[in-house]
């Protein structure tokens, strides 16, 4: 980008500097040049009414499921990195669950270039925990985190062998990465569709009951407490989980835990029919379950928001809702969710919301420290926090729709993503309609 | 409701062509349960059904029980419609009695057989149907393992098809339902604060929950008894009791309907065994002692003969309603069908 854009009267939210502001911010060949209360406009500059408007890091997504290698059917990295930025996200996390399962060197040196050619923002790759995911032998850690690997996960299974996941712990240390896991005792599980509760029974369905997360939790919890190992937990969704990984941290044991939108917004009473758009895995639990995740976000138990954004085709999702596969696509709807859930609902504030979506998740893997700063190139998402809008998944970026909230109004919108520079997304309509009332200069 | 019809009706004796809707004008039948019902359009669960709706199915079956015992039937109300049978689980009892109820009704039959059908090579649940729709189909009855199956075929081809849920998986059997309850109200015409008792495996029971659904809106206070595995989680909250023990569930029941066990319960681990199963919840007269002297047995078949109940009450014609049960399926698809497949225009 050769141009520049001043944004003006924006309000700066920056976790990383511990920032809420209202200052004008200059974006320059790239680079975000100087943010200063006042900065006037010169010849050339675009200028952008910020008033009202959020200027915040690019967010990073430490759980998706971009579907590259072998599932471009459902996504690839093209089209869900450019979902991400939709998103407002700079930096996604991709899940190793591919097809095959990114376990070694070479199949991940096809995926790094599959990131190189197609992504629109940075996109980091998880390798698996076990070879072909299958819970036995561990991957070659250290030579998989030495090409870019920023953490092992099996997810979409357990690692249900206790002592595989503590040799994955101590071993882990090695590669200095955390283990992600998908908390889920699979025969407390098996078969379940939904919830276990009035709704499964209603509807004919296998319940999955919440045992099957907190006991995989518990017993997880206790393998950290032998090993010291650092151990993530993905999509937490039951008031069980938080209360032991509350627990846990007291305790000061190294574990980390977040919780999805859709698990801060949704509960299994919202389950529409046999409409597979509700189908996922954890799946929606109860209101005092929704309410805890968002205890916990607020007091720190849980330290993100990640999307487990899961894209899945239409005639997948058209299967009988037993046979349908879990997961919905997520990332082009998260932050209006949890801005609802979490700030206007819960009273979270700007700030904190913000670091859940940027320097929380990058702290949970190590990541660089998302943050504005003058003189480095421009990661950061402008948002609209007031603007109201239908998510309509036909519109959307990401290869499928299989999403719940297809349809919905939602008040909170991405108009703009810098990644390192470049205009990575951009909502022409919106931000039209913001240079209508700017001043343009030359 | 009364479900009784007079043998002396004019229509009854008249011979062919003999319009349902003259007779159920004669009869008195509500109008605005028909329009309901071509609105409806789907027969797919009993949960939503109104009252109206079912009374007004209920009449119609027992004008067609009458027409079958006097042997006027078929009648030639649904010449020109076809019927497909599709059943992707084993069935003798339900399809045969879809099957005869549309005959009576002049409707061509189409039953497809699915094993050696392209569902056999793949093909989607939809496209069978898509298919069935282009040859002309008019009504899909459909029998499937996922709950939701028939929903989610009602909801493709909305316009295009009739969707009449023949059970899926767990969710619902409407039919066996209606039938069940049609059953009862000729035994018993006033539900409301009848003590109805469903024992065995509630968990894997669609007809469990279409029993449910009914008996509620008829006011019949509901008593579950089965093993606390086989018991659905949170069921209580539908307004029904839950019982571990037979005894309390059967005392004073007017009804006693007993669920068929599936063998395979016992490898699965949900009970230990069948012989324990017996001890605990099978039916015999010694036990139905415990309920009204008038009780009656149900069983929506087929009967694990010494499981579920003794082969002495299974055909004890004074207790047992089993056979009742079965005659009275043929009649209840009848209405249904006639209901939601006879287009307005035939009416005379």
């Amino acid at each position: 980008m050769n141009r520049s854009l001043l944004i003006k009267n924006g309000l700066i939210i920056d976790p990383s500097e511990d920032r809420e502001s209202q200052a004008d911010i200059l974006v320059k060949d790239g680079d975000v040049v100087m943010i200063a209360p006042h900065l006037e406009p010169e010849d050339g500059q675009t200028v952008l009414d910020g008033s009202g408007l959020w200027v915040a890091p690019g967010f990073v997504d430490i759980h998706t499921h971009l579907r590259e290698i072998g599932q471009a059917d459902r996504e690839d990295i093209g089209t869900g990195s450019l979902a991400a930025a939709a998103g407002g996200y700079t930096c996604v996390v991709t899940m190793a669950n591919t097809e095959p399962p990114i376990d070694n060197a070479a199949i991940l040196s096809v995926l790094l270039s599959k990131i190189e050619e197609k992504a629109h923002i940075e996109v980091l790759p998880i390798a698996c925990v076990t070879k072909g995911m299958e819970g036995n032998e561990l991957v070659n850690m250290v030579e998989l985190s030495g090409m870019g690997v920023v953490a092992f996960s099996d997810d979409g299974l357990p690692v249900s062998n206790l002592a595989v996941l503590r040799r994955a712990l101590e071993y882990a240390k090695v590669a200095d990465r955390v283990i992600i896991s998908h908390p889920e005792d699979r025969d407390l599980s098996a078969g379940g569709a939904v919830h276990e509760g009035l709704t499964a029974t209603s509807l004919g369905l296998p319940g999955i009951p919440g045992a099957s997360e907190a006991a995989a939790i518990a017993r997880e919890i206790e393998v950290v407490r032998q090993t010291n190992g650092r151990l993530h937990f993905g999509h937490v969704s039951l008031a069980a989980s938080v209360e032991l990984i509350r627990t846990a941290k007291a305790a000061g044991l190294p574990v980390t835990a977040d919780a999805t939108p859709h698990h801060i917004c949704l509960t299994v009473d919202d389950i529409n029919g046999f409409d597979t758009a509700y189908k996922m895995n954890p799946p929606l639990r109860t209101q005092a379950d929704r309410a805890a995740l968002i205890e916990g976000l607020k007091d720190g138990t849980i330290d993100a928001i990640a999307t487990d954004h899961a894209p899945h085709t239409a005639l997948d999702k058209q299967k009988p809702f037993d046979q349908a596969p879990f997961g919905i696509i997520g990332l082009e709807t998260a932050f209006p969710i949890a801005l609802e859930r979490l700030t206007n609902g819960a009273g979270l504030s700007k700030l904190s919301l913000i670091a859940l979506f940027t320097t929380k998740p990058a702290a949970v893997l190590d990541l660089p420290q998302p943050g504005i700063r003058a003189g480095q190139p421009a990661n950061l998402v402008l948002l609209d926090p007031a603007h109201s809008w239908i998510y309509d998944t036909a519109k959307g970026f990401s290869r499928s729709r299989n999403s719940p909230f297809n349809g919905q109004r939602l008040t909170g919108k991405v108009l703009l993503t810098f990644y390192r520079g470049n205009i990575a997304y951009k909502d022409e309509e919106l931000i039209q309609s913001r240079h209508k009332s700017s001043v343009l200069k030359g | 409701m009364n479900l009784q019809i007079r043998d002396d009706m004019p229509d009854l004796s008249m011979s062919t062509p003999l319009s349902l809707d003259a007779l159920s004008s004669n009869l008195m039948l509500d109008t605005p349960g028909v329009d309901l019902w071509r609105a409806r359009r789907h027969l797919l669960d009993t949960k939503d059904l109104t009252k109206v709706e079912v009374e007004c199915a209920l009449r119609f079956a027992a004008v067609c029980k009458k027409l079958c015992q006097l042997e006027i039937a078929p009648l030639p109300v649904l010449n020109s419609k076809v019927v497909a049978n599709i059943f992707y689980e084993n069935s003798t009892r339900t399809r045969s009695s879809f099957e005869l109820a549309a005959r009576r009704l002049g409707a061509t039959v189409l039953n497809l057989d699915v094993q050696s059908s392209s569902v056999a090579k793949g093909e989607t649940l939809l496209d069978t149907a898509q298919t069935l729709i282009a040859m002309g189909v008019h009504a899909i009855v459909q029998r499937h393992a996922s709950s939701g199956s028939a929903h989610r075929l009602s909801e493709a081809f909305h316009d295009k098809v009739h969707v009449l849920n023949a059970g899926d998986g767990w969710n619902a059997h409407p039919t066996q339902g209606l039938l069940d309850l049609f059953t009862m109200l000729e035994v018993m015409p006033d539900l409301c604060g009848a003590k109805v008792a469903i024992v065995g495996d509630i968990s894997h029971s669609r007809v469990a929950r279409s029993n449910i659904w009914l008996l509620k809106l008829f006011g019949a206070h509901i008593h579950l008894a089965g093993p606390p595995t086989l018991m659905p989680p949170e069921i209580s909250k539908l307004g029904v009791t839950v019982h571990n023990q037979l005894e309390p569930a059967i005392e004073d029941a007017d009804f006693v309907i007993a669920l068929r066990i599936q063998l395979e319960r016992q490898k699965k681990g949900e009970i230990p065994s069948l012989s324990e199963y017996k001890k605990l919840y099978r039916l015999d007269h010694h036990r139905l002692k415990l309920a009204k002297p008038t009780a009656r047995v149900l069983h929506p078949g087929p009967v694990n003969r010494g499981v579920e109940l003794t082969d002495h009450l299974a055909d004890d014609p004074e207790l047992s309603l089993i056979r009742t049960q079965v005659a009275n399926g043929v009649a209840v698809r009848m209405a249904v069908l006639y209901l939601l497949l006879a287009s307005k225009e035939a009416k005379s």
